[in-house]
């Protein structure tokens, strides 16, 4: 079995298209804060157009939960929502 | 291109920076309050124009109406809306409320009589609609019918309430900003002016020239009522005032034949401002109507089926918006009457009688080109003008002319309707629109004079009139007329300034031919003075003497058989010495 395409890429494609000015430290970890534009309203936005892309939608306590990319991504991944 | 800054503030949160609010960016710079500022955004002083995103169930609370009776809820509802009255009484730029009462309801609950949200619901919406009788700068957009498209219960999201404290869901947001950008950008420019429809495949169904006129499709069901339904949907919009045109690759007999003898036929020969019925390119046919009507093609919208001739048109002529109809005709008539490109926010008498006018103006063209003398012939037209004080009554026409005359305007000053109401209650104002009658038909108000007083001299604040009536000396009848009103109130002396826009050089040239001089003395005169008192010059400076002014041509008028009351114009006041 081929191992799933990560769905990261996509999800920095998203911060890029959400905060268009910001740029996105190279990093593994990105999180809310990880640079001033990723604000509280702004991962609330960036978490809004995620949903958008992949057709899902998050609770209040996943809103609340989903800090970083990497958890976004297995709650996507949990949701069937494989790398593009 | 210069983006204008528009402040948007809510009554719950509007999540500034979500995708919903790109689509107004390319135009818009956008500024966002803090969370729930609205009292404060709208009571700030700002020439920025401001859009507030007003969600009922944020500033008025179901348990707040327990007990009210109707005079208590206006007074709560006047109490809320008080800032925007604030700032509406002191700002002339746009004011945009998009307001949303919905909330759920039991369906039980208000079976028999009006619950107490619902009656609050439409107070409010009377008293918004209210206001903006009085205050042109307000604009209105009930949210609820926009948000209605994806139905009410999807435009609302309790995870985002609770979230973010936004009521919208994403896709609520965004129908919400949707229906706001039309009213922005209506502010911004003003509506398209012609509508050019094909005939075979729009009109009627199927090819006249090939099936003859009894078996087109028109009339009866089906797609026969579709095609009726657009031609009612088109004439709908000529009664309102956006000049219909028709550009058809076919023989020009056939066509007037589907005209004048089909018995389903909706429009008439009289709703068609243009034609260019041939075998020329629709594109160099659009070029020569838009001569004709003396328009600009940015005027035009084109609707065709075929879409070969739609892409054609949009590579020759891409200032021409040509509309994308879905592939079923039965959505037409629907999005005919959808068009937010025609739309306006007043509609004058004058806006429906425009298709009749501008065919006066073609058969005015005609006979003066078989005329030869042109005295003579000006003489025979049997004009008759007359003026009309700028009141509540000619507003929103007096913002029309200022907004879209290029060519006979002096000045180019781009008045609103907010600036002229001021305009008109300053006692230091002298101000008037002209009507213009002759044998090819009432011309309606073509002309705006304003002057602004000071002692014995006068500013020509704005001297325009409509292209429609040029080369008839209607500018010499509204000189001689300000001319009047000025010496009644003791004026001698008339400042006018051209400012060349670059398409105005027929109103700079009036001047000269109708007595004025151009303006040699130095800036400590006292003349000089009183005039920069009334206005900043930035262009050519001319004076006229209103003791010694003979103006030309005045004799081409005659006086109607009854000067309607308004004439009287406002009286001399104690504020102008």
């Amino acid at each position: 079995m081929l191992p799933r395409p990560s769905l990261k890429p996509k999800l920095i494609a998203l911060l890029q298209q959400q905060f268009p000015k910001a740029a996105i430290p190279s990093t593994d970890t990105l999180a809310v804060g990880s640079f001033p534009d990723w604000d509280s309203l702004g991962h609330f936005n960036y978490l809004m157009l995620v949903e958008e892309t992949f057709d899902v939608r998050f609770s209040l306590e996943e809103m609340s939960e989903l800090k970083g990319l990497d958890q976004i991504a297995a709650a996507l991944a949990g949701r069937g929502v494989e790398g593009l | 291109m210069t983006r204008t800054t528009l402040r948007v503030c809510g009554a719950s949160h509007i999540l500034p920076g979500a995708a919903a609010w790109a689509r107004l960016e390319p135009q818009w710079a956008l500024t966002f309050g803090d969370f729930a500022d609205w009292p404060s955004a709208l009571m700030t002083t700002s020439a920025d124009p401001l859009l507030w995103i007003l969600t009922l169930e944020d500033v008025l609370t179901p348990e707040s109406l327990e007990g009210l009776d109707d005079v208590a809820l206006d007074t709560a509802l006047a109490s809320l809306t008080a800032p925007l009255e604030a700032r509406l009484a002191v700002s002339t730029e746009p004011t945009v409320v998009a307001w949303t009462t919905w909330r759920p309801q039991s369906a039980i609950a208000s079976a028999r009589r009006l619950s107490a949200w619902s009656n609050a619901a439409r107070r409010l919406e009377t008293l918004l609609y209210g206001l903006a009788a009085r205050r042109p700068a307000l604009h209105l957009i009930d949210l609820d019918v926009a948000l209605a498209v994806d139905g009410l219960a999807a435009a609302f999201d309790s995870r985002n309430l609770y979230a973010a404290g936004c009521r919208f869901s994403r896709k609520g947001l965004a129908r919400a900003v949707e229906a706001v950008e039309p009213v922005l950008q209506r502010i911004a420019r003003p509506p398209k002016k012609v509508l050019v429809l094909d005939c075979d495949g729009v009109l009627w169904g199927d090819v006249v020239g090939e099936v003859g006129l009894g078996r087109i499709v028109l009339g009866g069901d089906g797609l026969g009522r579709a095609h009726k339904d657009i031609q009612r949907a088109a004439r709908r919009l000529g009664r309102a005032g956006t000049l219909l045109a028709l550009a058809s690759k076919n023989t020009a007999a056939d066509v007037w034949e589907v005209f004048e003898r089909h018995p389903d036929m909706v429009l008439t020969r009289d709703d068609i401002a243009a034609w260019r019925i041939d075998w020329t390119e629709k594109a160099a046919n659009l070029v020569e109507m838009a001569k004709d009507l003396d328009l600009g093609l940015e005027s035009f919208v084109f609707l065709d089926d075929n879409p070969f001739e739609r892409e054609k048109m949009r590579l020759a002529l891409p200032e021409v918006t040509t509309l994308e109809p879905p592939a079923d005709v039965t959505a037409w008539p629907s999005l005919i009457d959808s068009l937010d490109l025609f739309a306006r926010f007043d509609a004058t008498p004058e806006d429906a009688a425009k298709a009749q006018q501008y065919r006066s103006r073609a058969a005015f063209a005609d006979a003066r080109r078989g005329a030869g003398d042109e005295t003579r012939f000006l003489a025979s037209l049997d004009m008759q003008a007359v003026s009309a004080p700028l009141d509540a009554t000619t507003l929103a026409r007096a913002e029309q002319l200022a907004a879209k005359t290029n060519q006979y305007n002096l000045r180019n000053a781009r008045h609103t309707a907010a600036e002229l109401e001021a305009l008109a209650a300053s006692p230091t104002t002298v101000a008037f629109l002209t009507r213009l009658r002759d044998r090819f038909g009432d011309h309606g108000a073509v002309g705006l004079t304003i002057a602004r007083v000071v002692g014995d001299t006068a500013f020509l604040d704005s001297f325009l009139m409509s292209c429609r009536v040029l080369g008839r000396h209607l500018d010499a009848w509204m000189l001689g007329r300000l001319a009047a009103l000025l010496r009644d109130r003791g004026v001698r002396w008339l400042f006018a300034e051209f400012r060349d826009s670059g398409r105005n050089a027929v109103a700079g040239q009036c001047l000269a031919a109708h007595g004025f001089a151009r303006w040699a003395g130095p800036e400590d005169d006292p003349l000089r003075r009183a005039v920069a008192t009334l206005s900043a010059i930035e262009g050519e400076l001319y004076l006229a003497d209103l003791d010694t002014l003979e103006i030309p041509h005045l004799d081409l008028f005659h006086a109607p058989q009854t000067q309607p009351q308004a004439e009287a114009h406002r009286a001399p006041t104690a504020a102008v010495s």
